[in-house]
Parts: C-alpha cells; sequence; structure tokens
C-alpha cells in the first residue's frame, strides 16, 4: 500500500474522538422525559444551562461516527468563503504588506481573481477596504484585517446561526422521514427522499 | 530573512518623513534593525512596490504618505495594497 493510500485511508477513518472533559466545548441535555432540548456551550458554562428549572445534564457519550471538521470546508460551507480567499489570508498573514500582484505570484493566480476575492472577503465582513491618499495623487486601495476581536466574535455567532440552520435542517429531516414511514408504514423510504428533502 | 517587511516600515517611518522629503538610508536601516542591507532592500522593493516607500537612484529611502496613512490605520495582520 503506497503512503498516499494510506493516508487517505487514515483520513476516512478518522472520526471526532468526543471528549467530554476536554473543556473545548459541552454538550448538555434536558432531564425531563418528554423534552428534547439539547444545547452547545463554547467556553464556561456559568451560570450552568438549564432547561425547566432544573440543570441540564451533560452528555457524555457520543453513539455515531462524527468526521473532524475542516477549516476551509467549514469557512465555504457557513460563510462561502472560497479555498481561494483563505490561501490570500494565510499567504499575506505575518508577511504584509503585500502587493495584489505579489499575492497573484505567490499564489499562481491572476491578478483580477485575487481582486475579486479581496473584495468577496469584504462582502463577508472579513475584512475591510480603505482608501488610502497616493503622492502624485488619486487613492491606493489597501485591503485589511478588522479588528480581532471583533473578528473573533462575528465568525462565532455567524457559526452558531449556520450551526443553528444546520441542526433545524436536520431535526427538520428526521420529523419528516418520521411523518413518512408513519403514513407509509409497508414502503421503503425513497432513494431520492434526501436528495428531494429541501423542496418538501 | 527576520526582520518583517512591516518592521522595515515602522522603522522608515520613524526614520524619515513623507511631508518634509526627510529621507534615510538602506545601511542606517539595516543598522537600526539589526540586519543586513539585502535583506532590507528586499523589503523596501516591496514596500515600494506597494507604493508605501519612495526609493532614489543615490540609495536613499524614505516613507511615503501613504505609508504613512497604512500605518495609521493601526492593522497588523493582514495588509494587502492594490494600486493599480
Amino acid at each position: 500500500m503506497s503512503d498516499r493510500s494510506t493516508t487517505q485511508s487514515d483520513d476516512e477513518s478518522a472520526e471526532v474522538q468526543y471528549d467530554p472533559n476536554s473543556g473545548r466545548y459541552d454538550i448538555y441535555e434536558c432531564t425531563v422525559s418528554d423534552c428534547d432540548n439539547v444545547v452547545l456551550v463554547v467556553g464556561n458554562d456559568d451560570p450552568p444551562m438549564s432547561c425547566h428549572d432544573e440543570p441540564m445534564e451533560r452528555v457524555t457519550e457520543l453513539d455515531m461516527s462524527v468526521k473532524p471538521p475542516d477549516v476551509r470546508q467549514v469557512l465555504l460551507q457557513a460563510f462561502g468563503l472560497p479555498k481561494a480567499g483563505l490561501d490570500i489570508c494565510l499567504c499575506v498573514i505575518g508577511e504584509g504588506p503585500l502587493s495584489a500582484n505579489e499575492v497573484a505570484e505567490q499564489l499562481g493566480y491572476d491578478r483580477s481573481t485575487v481582486t475579486r476575492y479581496l473584495n468577496k472577503l469584504v462582502e463577508l465582513g472579513l475584512l475591510r477596504r480603505s482608501e488610502l491618499n497616493r503622492e502624485g495623487g488619486g487613492v491606493v486601495k489597501v485591503y485589511h484585517s478588522v479588528d480581532l476581536e471583533r473578528m473573533r466574535r462575528e465568525t462565532l455567532i455567524g457559526f452558531y446561526v449556520w450551526a443553528g440552520e444546520a441542526a433545524s435542517l436536520i431535526e427538520d429531516a428526521n420529523l419528516t422521514k418520521q411523518d413518512y414511514l408513519e403514513a407509509n408504514p409497508d414502503q421503503e423510504l425513497p432513494d431520492v427522499f434526501w436528495e428531494n428533502f429541501n423542496e418538501k | 530573512m527576520s526582520v518583517t517587511r512591516r518592521a522595515v516600515l515602522e522603522q522608515l517611518a520613524t526614520a524619515s518623513d513623507a511631508d518634509q522629503r526627510e529621507t534615510t538610508t538602506t545601511a542606517a536601516l539595516a543598522a537600526m534593525l539589526e540586519t543586513n542591507e539585502g535583506t532590507i532592500e528586499s523589503h523596501l522593493n516591496g514596500l515600494a512596490a506597494c507604493e508605501l516607500v519612495r526609493t532614489y537612484p543615490d540609495g536613499r529611502v524614505r516613507i511615503t504618505i501613504t505609508g504613512e496613512e497604512l500605518l495609521a490605520l493601526d492593522t497588523d495582520e493582514i495588509v494587502i495594497v492594490d494600486s493599480n
């Protein structure tokens, strides 16, 4: 087996090892039997999460296999930040100021591609665009980081909104599947169910 | 190349002035930043492409108004200059 195939196999078998004691995040569920409230807590849990006026119970086991997130995929899925946008940010961190031409050369992109993605990063709120006076007259455009604390807060909240939408989608899909199977007890779930779910 | 491009720009801002057209030299910058002139020249070429510094044929160099305004933005992580 080649190194490449070994790596692919490792990637395919990789899964999140959920450690409730890691302190990175916690998952809690309501202890009331007919309540299905499950919450994610990132950071400290002070005061403790509660539901039905009772402290929620920390989830300690994960039955499903969960793949580890890839930061590029997360940024693409949650914010629509394409790989090129992330490449540009990573290329410049600690190296700037760089000219747009230098970025294009280093990444092997067309100059117009760099400008397009810089504007996309501004649209997403990850970069800010300023205009500086040019000595000979006119202006020079500068793309630069927004305040890091603000970016941290905005990306975290933005991701939570996306995660909430994703959780709702999964819940809706499960409920729709349950309704279908109850209404059609003699039929298998059609193969196209998941593909067509969004249109349902 | 342990000295960053930004460090060169910041040092140049203290050693020159855009409004007064005060200049310094590559050698002086290298001495101030305790590095070699080749490193400084490489960074200055990049900064000049961004229109943040002005270099002269006799070896003098100074920050530009654009360079001073960039430093005033007080941002240090990601800076890309699009001067086209």
